[in-house]
């Protein structure tokens, strides 16, 4: 059962009289900051009402066909997470690439997050400024989803996230552009009509590998504990394209390898090993088979020969003494046993 | 004489036209060849076309051997059969293979890397927002209050965070957003924008409350099943203590009990007339039947033993009848020395009526009266 939704902009609902402090009855457009302050409030205004939504940001989150469960359901997460997100249905694989910036047009977007699924194994991720902006291609690994129990966190829906990036993305002038793309992609406008008024997660952005990572936290106490909400994935970087997907190549990632190569590499190392002892294995039938010579006399034989000394020959003349035999006392058990068993 | 020498089972298919382009000439002074690879005259590697498009430099095929890579980092040897001997004459004559050692040598595949260009893009792209609106912040990860040894900070920019290390990257990411919330919260209350929630405030959260729910049981099951485990390691242990103290017990009981028997035997014969081995006890017995005590338990049944009987009779258990209990066990008032030593007067089963005479002698006996 979700929790009802509070009515913004309006009176709170009539059990409220309990609280103490004093009603504002309309939307406080005076009182603006300091709503917040007082928590005895009942009413919490709308966001726009506090003020004009100038930064217009509207991000369009959608996918290629073939994506599987768990790419849709990040997509879904974070359209959850971004309230100034726009969804449309999957594109079919057979436009070429540059449709996405016509759809983006007619949607009135100015950002764009498109999700391509290739082999229904590899997921690449395009993050693009619409019109004539800068585009990156990532492929993304290690997707987790909202909905993994492990993620215990929770935040307002649409809330404004806080943005913590790496120092290793002022370094380079690469990371330097990803930066600038993901602030203005990610972070929520102010006075977004559909988000929330206060700042209660956080987003990291940090490089390890040669890849970005991405996590979101919940921050719970003012002294910066922070408890994960999800989603996670990461990004390695392919391409930074100066037009919107397409246009020329700024930067290629030299590290990366396609995931096509790899598992290609795989193979044919699994190949070669196999190959490898097929041929030992070869190599050995060859030498079994191959006619051995027979030696007829062997170089070291009289390496270790040593006379031994001359014993007096004995003779016997009286028969040997009858060797002493113990008595089994065992043998009837030993047949009861057997037929015992047998029975 | 020109030799084809194949090293390579793999035949990649593709190498047939345009491999004139590429051949380059190595210098055999410069290219030292391995015994393994080169024949005694002039051995010619085919060339291929480059394949510039599809291979990235750092792949390498996997059956190179060790010592060709050393050579050359950035060639690699292909063998094609496919090209004929007069394809290769023709090159020949045309002077664009020469004698020697023919290497094909990988263009070195370059990375774009337009620096002016990403800066010139970053400059067009950037918007200059008021921090209000971007909320983005840049920062190291916090010092833990208390930092703990487990966590081996990298320090900055100095060491590289280990990705595969999975508690000290994540512990990394978690302290970078830490720093980041701690820089940020006095900046957010000088802009007057909250970050506590009022209690009140219902609204819809990023996940559901079903979903809160589902992983509020997990934890507490999680809980419940460390705690068990825990509980039951305990009793397991108690429980083995609790078993050696019991077998002390009763391997002590035993060892008294042999003394005491042997004691009073020894008495008995004569061999002490001292009674000392009664030290211990309260009773001095003489006689061998009165020799050992019968342990009395002054307290008689337990309370709730004699309740039990009270109410219920002596019905119940029955079959605990015929067990020895530890009275019971320890009562040798039936111990008769001289019946243990074949020395009593047979009683028993001669006691009664003269036993019946047999057949012949009753025949006698009728006979005769």
């Amino acid at each position: 059962m979700a929790a009802s939704k509070r009515k913004r902009g309006g009176e709170g609902p009539a059990d409220k009289k309990g609280k103490k402090g004093k009603f504002v009855v309309n939307k406080g457009e005076a009182q603006v900051e300091t709503e917040q302050a007082s928590r005895n409030e009942v009413l919490v205004p709308a966001p726009v009402s506090m003020g004009k939504w100038t930064n217009k940001e509207r991000v369009l989150i959608f996918s290629s066909r073939g994506i599987n469960f768990r790419t849709r359901h990040l997509m879904q997460d974070l359209r959850t997470m971004m309230p100034h997100s726009k969804a449309d249905t999957k594109m079919d694989r057979k436009d070429k690439l540059f449709v996405v910036n016509e759809v983006c047009e007619i949607k009135n977007c100015n950002k764009c997050l498109f999700f391509e699924a290739k082999k229904k194994q590899d997921l690449y991720m395009w993050i693009s400024s619409c019109p004539h902006g800068p585009s990156a291609k990532f492929l993304v690994q290690n997707i987790h989803t909202l909905a993994e129990l492990k993620m215990t966190g929770n935040c307002l829906k649409g809330s404004r996230p806080l943005l913590s990036f790496d120092p290793k993305f002022d370094k380079e002038p690469q990371y330097a552009l990803l930066k600038e793309l993901f602030t203005q992609t990610f972070s929520t406008p102010r006075y977004h009509p559909k988000s929330q008024p206060f700042v209660d997660h956080v987003y990291t952005f940090s490089i390890a590998d040669n890849r970005i990572w991405f996590r979101n936290y919940q921050i719970i106490e003012e002294d910066a504990s922070l408890v994960e909400i999800g989603p996670r994935f990461v990004l390695n970087l392919i391409k930074i394209f100066q037009g919107s997907f397409g246009g020329p190549t700024l930067y290629e990632n030299p590290n990366f390898r396609s995931p096509n190569l790899h598992r290609r590499e795989l193979r044919l190392a699994a190949a070669a090993k196999v190959r490898e002892k097929q041929m030992v294995k070869e190599l050995q039938k060859i030498k079994r088979k191959e006619a051995k010579e027979d030696v007829d006399e062997d170089v070291t034989a009289d390496v270790f020969v040593t006379p031994n000394e001359e014993k007096p020959v004995h003779i016997q003349t009286e028969p040997p003494a009858p060797k002493v035999v113990k008595k089994n006392k065992h043998k009837a058990f030993k047949r009861q046993r057997m037929q015992r068993g047998r029975r | 004489m020109i030799r084809f020498e194949v090293t390579f089972g793999v035949r990649p298919s593709h190498f047939h036209d345009a491999w004139l382009e590429h051949i380059q000439h190595v210098n055999t002074q410069a290219y030292t060849a391995t015994p393994k690879n080169v024949c005694s005259t002039t051995c010619f590697r085919s060339a291929s076309r480059h394949f510039l498009s599809t291979r990235p430099a750092s792949y390498m095929p996997t059956m190179e051997s060790a010592e060709e890579e050393s050579l050359h980092d950035q060639s690699s040897e292909e063998e094609a059969s496919e090209l004929s001997d007069g394809e290769l004459q023709e090159a020949f004559s045309k002077g664009l293979l020469k004698p020697g050692m023919n290497v094909l040598a990988e263009k070195n595949k370059t990375f774009v890397n337009n620096v002016v260009g990403l800066k010139q893009c970053l400059a067009d792209f950037r918007k200059d927002l008021p921090w209000v609106e971007r909320l983005d912040m840049t920062n190291l990860p916090a010092e833990g209050v208390l930092s703990k040894p487990e966590e081996k900070v990298p320090a900055g920019i100095n060491r590289e965070l280990d990705a595969d290390d999975d508690f000290q990257r994540e512990m990394f990411f978690y302290r970078q957003g830490q720093a980041t919330v701690l820089e940020a919260l006095p900046l957010l209350k000088v802009h007057n924008i909250a970050t506590k929630r009022p209690d009140d405030y219902f609204a819809e959260m990023a996940k559901s409350d079903q979903q809160m729910q589902k992983i509020r049981q997990k934890l507490i099951t999680k809980q419940m099943i460390l705690e068990r485990s825990e509980k039951a390691k305990k009793l397991r242990e108690q429980r083995k203590f609790g078993k050696k103290v019991q077998i002390d017990v009763i391997q002590k009981r035993q060892k008294e009990k042999k003394a005491m028997m042997s004691a009073v035997k020894k008495y008995q014969k004569g061999m002490t007339d001292k009674l000392d081995f009664l030290e211990g006890d309260q009773k001095a017995a003489k006689n061998s039947s009165d020799a050992l005590k019968k342990a009395v338990t002054k307290k008689g049944p337990n309370a709730k033993r004699k309740y039990k009987d009270q109410k219920f009779g002596f019905g119940g258990k029955k079959s605990g009848k015929k067990w020895n209990t530890k009275e019971s066990f320890n009562d040798v008032s039936s111990f008769r020395a001289k019946m243990a030593h074949d020395k009593g007067a047979r009683r028993g089963k001669g006691g009664k009526k003269n036993k019946r005479p047999g057949k012949s002698v009753r025949r006698k006996m009728k006979g005769r009266s």
